[in-house]
């Protein structure tokens, strides 16, 4: 915590009132323009969706072949004629045209059979075993907040990393650097007249360091006050130029990914995003809502991508799926499905060597009910550290994992 | 919020606590900020009046106060219509008027209740044993149902409410209860009654969640009264083996073998001093408040009896020591400001700030803590108290097309639709006692007003040097042509400061 708020007092804090605002945004623009300059290739960033509450993988990429899959799934399976056929054996959802229509040309990655050790069935757990790549200990912060740590990036960055949606998930959390949580393309401001908003500005800007009273989380609300005042003034001009190719679906996840793209094009260091879509904790009636959030995920993806190579940065973002766990093998009576193990994961980009990597796991030999999973999640992200990110995995998982061959 | 199941980081606060006191009757000196303490955690902040009112009257009186609900003049359910429409079809525009009518209905309760602490404890059961309106078929009537049984238990018997809520119908809906048959069990409630209701991980196995799941098979929901039911068919009646035991055991059953475990008051006690002491408590401070906790029997009333008198609570180290929910944020500062009723635009803005009233995120509640705070929320905290403070009502003829432009559903009644509140206490009775045209004494009375003077001598002459000087730094005194405006905007720097954040 005490690296944070240092850094913030000699960067933001040090311009006080409305020199705040242009400040910030030209340090930031500096910034970038010392990497490359808005909008060309080189800077790589990695997109991970969260499709949070759990997504049933059987029913995403269909093992339509197998007739097993028709036995245990008897009033919720896909039917063979309805798939997105990928091969023989496998099939996409077909409300995941979009998808499709990317995976045909070569951009998406499909990882079968990943988990982890000790699979736990917990939503609360299972997603924090995700977000901090540690399934054997709790531990504070997240993977991709340890990377944003460790990478070297520039400390005047202000959207290195960059959470859409009401909160900051586990995932980015990091000991030396804050990440911005937005939910829109403008967020609020303290607003007011010219005087109220140089003084809020002199006020959130942490004026004073001898409080009357002692709290834990007092160094946190200064932080965050910075922060918040920071990058409210610059979000606006970093997003200025930038006009979408193409009409996003009206959905929320397909907004945030268009936000995503406004970020991404204007060119200042974002390394990571944070978008999530769910619930996919489809217990009863499970082809309604998990069709329904897949058509979403899909036309949102095709969308961003359709985007991002009008801007020709589809090869510099690359995008991960991942899900808290997948679901039971058996349908239950509810027509749907309880919380399982092991599930697909979708990795899209023009960088990305299209594909089917791994073995379905068996229908039939489980783990009391659950499939087996053969692929480590850390070698999933090692592969992306070192590969795509281009640092070592190590320090950022506290092991050595092996990488896989989709990048 | 919506990655279920994120922890927030623990914060504990800095110093070392002595166990031997730490829950012993607190004898200190006490003042308007410690009763303005009191106050935040006990209830939901109070108005001038009160915080003066618990500082005159003392910590014994006023915990005492507190401790005994009497009853009160409030709607005990919504006023108006809370169906979704007459027959069995959906009419979206009335599900939207009644489920903003019953979070209204529960938000101007938290507002208006002379039993603050009675309502605290709802607050505190809804984020406990969790449910969301129009999530999973559950009605508002099922909500106000269940918020009534939480308020009949606020500070009673914890064992009896885990009896009852495994048969409320909203928590049938949410957590799958009614698809739970001896022919195909659904785990879902046995799992969190369990994981986060009583015991916490690590205190069961996959094996007794299956069997427990078989135990409360029978237990539904009649479709048509919308009512708990007893279906025999559907209960599984054979022999159970759960937590070590055997027999042909009911959820009732169950429940009483949960009870039994030492697991549940430490996990109880832990809840509740992070609730409303602080975050991160000591194994030992837990221990000594599951001791009581347990022998008496699971007397809520009794543990936070002894909570709310202890030297803990009123310990430098828990002032100021947890981060405000939305809620907290929202009903403080309405009190503070002396609001008449809460509008609708409450509700939108608690949602940006990450806080649905009677919607959490998932099952495990609002996690809270430092997961309150990131830049998006807290810039939706310090506009929507901006727009509350500045807050007028409007002009009746400009109303309707107001709410027109809102997309107002039908039923609404325009002012409460538009309006944040739909009238506030005037900027004088802000600042009553201050000298009006006296930026310093007036500046001061804001401070104190809004944090109890928890403010950095250089944030203090920040807000007076805004009350004395004009949008380009001239001087300017406050006189009657300034002095609302003036006020409303030094309140409004007040709540921008980090102690308001913190409970």
């Amino acid at each position: 915590m005490s690296n944070r708020r240092q850094f913030l007092k000699q960067g933001v804090g040090a311009f006080a009132g409305f020199l705040a605002i242009d400040s910030i945004f030209g340090r930031a623009a500096r910034a970038a323009s010392a990497i490359t300059a808005p909008g060309s290739a080189g800077v790589r960033t990695l997109v991970v969706v969260n499709l949070q509450g759990g997504n049933d993988g059987l029913n995403t990429l269909v093992p339509y072949g197998d007739p097993s899959y028709y036995r245990v799934r008897p009033t919720i399976n896909i039917p063979a004629g309805d798939v997105l056929r990928i091969d023989s054996e496998l099939g996409l959802n077909p409300n995941l045209a979009g998808l499709k229509a990317l995976y045909d040309a070569h951009r998406v990655a499909i990882l079968q059979g990943v988990h982890y050790p000790n699979p736990n069935l917990s939503h609360f757990r299972s997603t924090e075993i995700w977000q901090t790549a540690a399934p054997e200990r709790i531990i504070e912060t997240g993977w991709a907040g340890r990377y944003l740590d460790t990478a070297g990036l520039p400390k005047s960055d202000l959207f290195k990393g960059l959470a859409i949606g009401p909160i900051l998930p586990k995932m980015l959390v990091a000991d030396a650097t804050d990440v911005p949580t937005v939910e829109g393309f403008r967020m609020g401001t303290f607003g007011g007249t010219r005087s109220e908003q140089a003084h809020a500005d002199q006020i959130l800007n942490g004026s004073g360091t001898s409080y009357p009273f002692q709290s834990p989380y007092l160094s946190l609300v200064q932080e965050v006050e910075h922060d918040a005042n920071a990058s409210a003034n610059a979000l606006p001009h970093l997003v200025a130029g930038y006009k979408p190719a193409v009409q996003y679906p009206a959905t929320p996840f397909a907004q945030g990914l268009n936000l995503a793209a406004a970020v991404i094009a204007a060119g200042v260091g974002t390394k990571v995003i944070y978008v999530s879509l769910g619930s996919f904790d489809t217990h009863t009636g499970q082809r309604g809502t998990q069709d329904r959030l897949l058509q979403q995920f899909g036309d949102g993806m095709k969308a961003f991508y359709d985007d991002l190579a009008a801007h020709g940065l589809d090869g510099d973002v690359m995008t991960m799926t991942f899900s808290e766990f997948g679901r039971r093998v058996e349908e239950n009576a509810n027509r749907g499905t309880d919380h399982g193990t092991a599930a697909p994961i979708f990795v899209v980009g023009g960088a990305v060597r299209g594909g089917v990597y791994g073995d379905h796991p068996s229908l039939t030999d489980l783990d009391f009910g659950n499939l087996k999973w053969h692929t480590d999640f850390r070698s999933v992200y090692a592969t992306v550290l070192q590969r795509w990110l281009g640092v070592a995995p190590e320090p950022v998982l506290g092991a050595s994992f092996d990488t896989l061959n989709f990048a | 919020m919506s990655a279920p199941g994120q922890q927030p980081a623990e914060f504990r606060p800095a110093g070392t606590l002595d166990v031997s006191q730490a829950l012993a009757e607190y004898r200190g000196p006490w003042d308007r900020r410690l009763a303005a303490h009191l106050l935040r955690r006990a209830g939901f902040g109070g108005s001038q009046a009160e915080i003066a009112a618990v500082a005159d009257a003392g910590m014994q009186a006023s915990v005492a106060r507190l401790m005994h609900p009497q009853p009160d003049a409030l709607p005990a359910a919504p006023d108006g219509d809370i169906s979704y429409g007459p027959g069995p079809v959906v009419d979206p525009q009335q599900r939207r008027t009644a489920i903003i009518r019953t979070q209204l209905w529960w938000l101007n309760r938290c507002l208006h209740t002379p039993n603050p602490l009675q309502e605290r404890m709802v607050y505190f059961w809804s984020n406990h044993f969790t449910s969301g309106i129009n999530q999973k078929g559950i009605t508002p009537q099922m909500m106000v149902d269940q918020y009534t049984l939480f308020r009949r238990f606020a500070l009673g018997d914890y064992a009896q409410l885990t009896h009852e809520i495994s048969r409320d119908p909203a928590m049938l809906h949410y957590l799958d209860g009614i698809a739970n048959r001896a022919q195909h069990p659904n785990e879902n409630y046995a799992r969190e009654l369990m994981e986060l209701f009583t015991m916490g991980v690590g205190n069961y196995s996959e094996e007794d969640v299956r069997q427990a799941a078989r135990a409360f098979t029978g237990n539904t929901v009649d479709r048509s009264t919308g009512m708990y039911a007893y279906n025999p068919r559907w209960h599984d009646d054979g022999v159970k083996t759960f937590l070590g035991q055997t027999g042909p055991f009911t959820g009732d059953a169950v429940v009483d073998i949960i009870m039994q475990q030492p697991a549940t008051a430490r996990f109880m006690a832990r809840k509740f001093l992070r609730a409303f002491v602080y975050d991160d408590p000591e194994p030992e401070l837990i221990d000594a408040l599951a001791a009581t906790f347990r022998a008496s029997g699971y007397n809520t009333g009794r543990a936070m009896g002894v909570l709310l008198r202890s030297n803990v609570f009123y310990s430098e180290r828990a002032y100021r020591a947890l981060v405000k929910s939305p809620l907290e944020v929202a009903i403080g500062a309405m009190k503070m400001l002396g609001a008449n009723e809460v509008g609708a635009r409450t509700l939108g803005a608690l949602a940006v700030m990450g806080q649905i009233p009677m919607q959490p995120p998932n099952v495990a509640g609002w996690p809270g803590g430092s997961l309150w705070l990131n830049t998006g929320t807290y810039l939706a905290r310090l506009t929507y108290l901006r727009q509350l403070v500045m807050f007028k009502p409007a002009a009746q003829s400009n109303l309707a097309t107001m709410a027109m432009n809102a997309n107002m559903p039908s039923g609404m009644d325009p002012q409460i639709y538009t309006s944040p509140a739909t009238h506030l206490g005037s900027p004088e009775m802000w600042v009553a006692g201050a000298v009006q045209n006296d930026p310093v004494s007036v500046g001061e009375r804001i401070v104190d007003t809004v944090v109890q003077g928890d403010a950095t001598a250089q944030q203090t002459s920040d807000i007076l040097h805004y009350l004395s000087t004009d949008g380009v730094g001239n001087r300017v005194a406050l006189s009657g042509e300034n002095f609302e405006e003036k006020v409303r905007g030094g309140v409004s720097l007040a709540m921008a400061l980090p102690a308001y954040q913190l409970a």
